[in-house]
């Protein structure tokens, strides 16, 4: 009875099974492309974390089109200096460089300095809160403190610490890949130097309007506009800026800035104090 | 109610582009002057609603849950009509159609149901759609609401007079509509009155939410179904709110600017329920004071109904021409927790107006998967809250719909940007 049923099935099953290897067999003869192993190098020694910082969906991508371009100009912002050494070593060229960049958060607005306006109880999320509101914090401009941009960052190097995105140094390799999620556009992307000062507030109210929402906040008070003797920085609508290009690190307006948590910062990159040195 | 210390009017009270200010700062206004001037077709005139001096415009928190521009006016307790304007009745009869839409458009009429869609760009559809049915929603589009109500029991006669008005500027013989929900007999009474010898049908309607949903209101009158991305003007039909009516009459009768509206204050923590007049601009926080204050335990006020108005995030907003109600309530009793999974009872599919299914929606959404969430009828949801509110999980079905509106119009701006 049994092997009745079983011989036929076997035997039919194994030639349907015979009869499409054979085929897969010819198309993959007929149709094989020939890969230039040089690809595949490249491809080995780019991060692979598919950030898509280079323009590219994929590291593969950015592999293909280097490898047929040769074109140096072409960048990994994530495998830094690093990298375009290696890549040249591969490619027998001189890589340039890429520009050593971070995402810095343009606020300071922890639960303990920003006040809140009203309590949010929806679905955790900053778009979603921003359909609801104009978000949880008094100041509209601030970062609302849900964090939908960690989910964004490939690399870690993200947190929520207090009700304000913090990012790690060490870790962000400069994708801007969190850039155009957040709905408040707290994040941007800065050039790393060895002492880089900035505004870390993004309020673009009154001075006392900004004040009342926020012990951080910039009330554009031209104190800083003032020292500063490279005229580096300047006020535009209620909120100043420093000119990464004119800023010469002197510390100046650090020492002036009244608010009771200084709105300005100062960083210092690591890595780029190694490259000084 | 008694003038407030200062008004602020937002220049966007309506669907489409903000109004672009015509008043500066330090003005002198009467009351019923125009302050904010229509730019665009879809957008609406905004009007001051009493004497007095134009303090600032600037920012200031919105019941939409945003800031928009917004002029500020100190009354000068005078409330003096500026010329022309709150005349006298005048007979409609002899004016030809666009001088009626002419004077809707210049009144800043818009739908007061909620959505604020400019009635003159409501009330001049494409010429090829012919339009054979005009319906006016007494059924008052959610529960606690009921300053329709009050509107159809005290002044029926300028509800029939303006969907009369409004049944002029179309050719041929219309089928005049008014749906009430059965629970309002007083209301039904007193309009049926002056509708009938008008031939216009009042129509009592099961009550039940979202009974004044435009496209649930259209199926309920005339049998038509408003498809998919479709508008009611596909199906030959045009929906009005009662309050758009009064609007529209004290408009074309009786020059009066839209700077007034009845606005239901209710919800168990306020000390005193009832419609009130109240001019565009006052705050809720002078209502609140009008209204005998809240209880402490108040830990919500929602601008709108229960189901689809929005919680405000500070008591300085000010009424707009689409607040139909402000509710204070303590929601702590219902227990409110984190979402939990989805346990596929089905309830949520029972109950959309729309034949959706919310769950699968918001699973979409929060994937964010835009994709495919418009292929399952995303544009389709009228955000009514029904699936939210039987929701056994506690899922925010259509806050999670919300949201996935919102990104799907934020990349097609990217895209066409």
């Amino acid at each position: 009875m049994i092997s009745d049923a079983f011989i036929p099935a076997v035997s039919s099953l194994g030639a349907v099974a015979l009869a499409l290897g054979l085929i897969i067999h010819y198309v993959s003869k007929r149709f094989h492309v020939e890969e230039d192993p040089t690809v595949k190098l490249v491809n080995s020694i780019l991060p692979g974390v598919n950030c898509g910082a280079c323009g590219f969906p994929s590291c593969n991508q950015f592999a293909e089109v280097l490898v047929e371009t040769r074109n140096n100009a072409m960048t990994c912002p994530v495998g830094g200096p690093d990298l375009a050494v290696k890549l040249g070593e591969t490619l027998g060229m001189a890589m340039a460089e890429p520009k050593a960049q971070t995402a810095v958060v343009l606020c300071q607005g922890k639960n303990d300095v920003a006040r809140r306006s009203a309590q949010y109880l929806g679905i955790q999320d900053c778009w979603a809160a921003t359909q609801a509101f104009a978000g949880p914090k008094q100041c509209r401009y601030s970062c609302i403190g849900l964090g939908s941009c960690i989910a964004w960052c490939d690399f870690g190097a993200m947190r929520l610490e207090n009700g304000l995105i913090v990012i790690d140094k060490n870790l962000c390799t400069g994708c801007a890949a969190c850039i155009p999620v957040c709905p408040t556009g707290v994040l941007v992307m800065q050039d790393k130097k060895a002492a880089r000062y900035f505004i870390a507030c993004n309020s673009h109210d009154r001075g006392a309007a900004t004040k009342k929402a926020c012990d951080a906040g910039c009330t554009a008070c031209q104190k800083c506009v003032k020292v500063c003797e490279d005229n580096a920085i300047v006020i535009e609508d209620f909120l100043a800026r420093i000119i990464q290009e004119k800023c010469t690190a002197c510390g100046k307006c650090i020492e002036v800035c009244p608010t009771k948590v200084n709105c300005i910062r100062l960083e210092r990159d690591l890595n780029a104090v190694k490259q000084a040195s | 109610m008694p003038l407030p210390a200062e008004l602020s009017i937002p220049l966007s009270q309506h669907l489409g582009k903000p109004a672009k200010p015509v008043v500066r700062m330090n003005d002198e206004v009467k009351k019923g002057q125009l302050v904010g001037e229509a730019d665009g077709f879809i957008s609406a005139n905004v009007h001051a609603s009493t004497s007095g001096k134009v303090r600032a415009i600037r920012p200031h928190p919105h019941p939409g849950g945003q800031y928009a521009m917004t002029v500020f006016i100190t009354p000068d307790g005078k409330d003096e009509w500026a010329e022309g304007l709150n005349s006298a009745p005048v007979d409609w009869k002899g004016m030809s159609k666009e001088e009626i839409l002419k004077k809707i458009r210049d009144a800043g009429v818009v739908g007061m149901g909620g959505a604020g869609f400019p009635t003159n760009v409501k009330l001049s559809p494409p010429p090829d759609k012919k339009i054979d049915t005009i319906i006016l929603n007494g059924a008052e589009c959610e529960p606690f609401l009921t300053a329709d109500h009050r509107l159809m029991v005290e002044s029926p006669e300028a509800v029939v007079a303006g969907l009369e008005i409004m049944a002029s500027l179309f050719p041929g013989t219309l089928k005049l509509a008014i749906g009430i929900e059965a629970n309002k007999p007083d209301a039904i009474d007193a309009l049926q009155q002056y509708a009938v010898p008008k031939k216009i049908e009042v129509l009592a309607l099961k009550t039940k939410y979202p009974q004044g949903a435009e496209k649930q209101l259209i199926n309920a009158i005339t049998g038509r179904n408003v498809g998919e991305g479709e508008l009611p003007f596909d199906r030959g039909c045009i929906v009005q709110n009662i309050g758009t009516a009064v609007a529209v009459y004290d408009a074309v009768c009786r020059n009066r600017p839209l700077i007034e509206r009845v606005v239901t204050v209710s919800g168990m923590e306020i000390a005193r329920q009832k419609n009130i007049s109240a001019r565009i601009g006052t705050s809720f926080s002078d209502i609140i004071a009008f209204c005998g204050g809240m209880s402490e335990k108040t830990n919500q006020v929602i601008s709108g109904g229960p189901m689809m108005g929005k919680a405000i995030f500070s008591l300085d907003v000010p009424v707009v021409k689409t607040t139909s109600g402000i509710l204070f309530i303590n929601n702590s009793a219902l227990g409110k927790s984190r979402e939990r999974a989805c346990i596929r009872c089905g309830r949520c599919v029972e109950v959309c107006p729309q034949g959706l299914a919310p769950w699968l929606l918001a699973n979409v959404a929060q994937l964010r998967q835009l994709e495919k969430i418009q292929l399952l009828g995303l544009a389709n949801c009228t955000e009514c809250g029904s699936c939210t509110y039987v929701c056994p999980s506690g899922r925010e079905l259509v806050h999670w719909i919300k949201y996935a509106k919102a990104l799907v119009s934020s990349r097609k701006q990217r895209k066409s940007a």
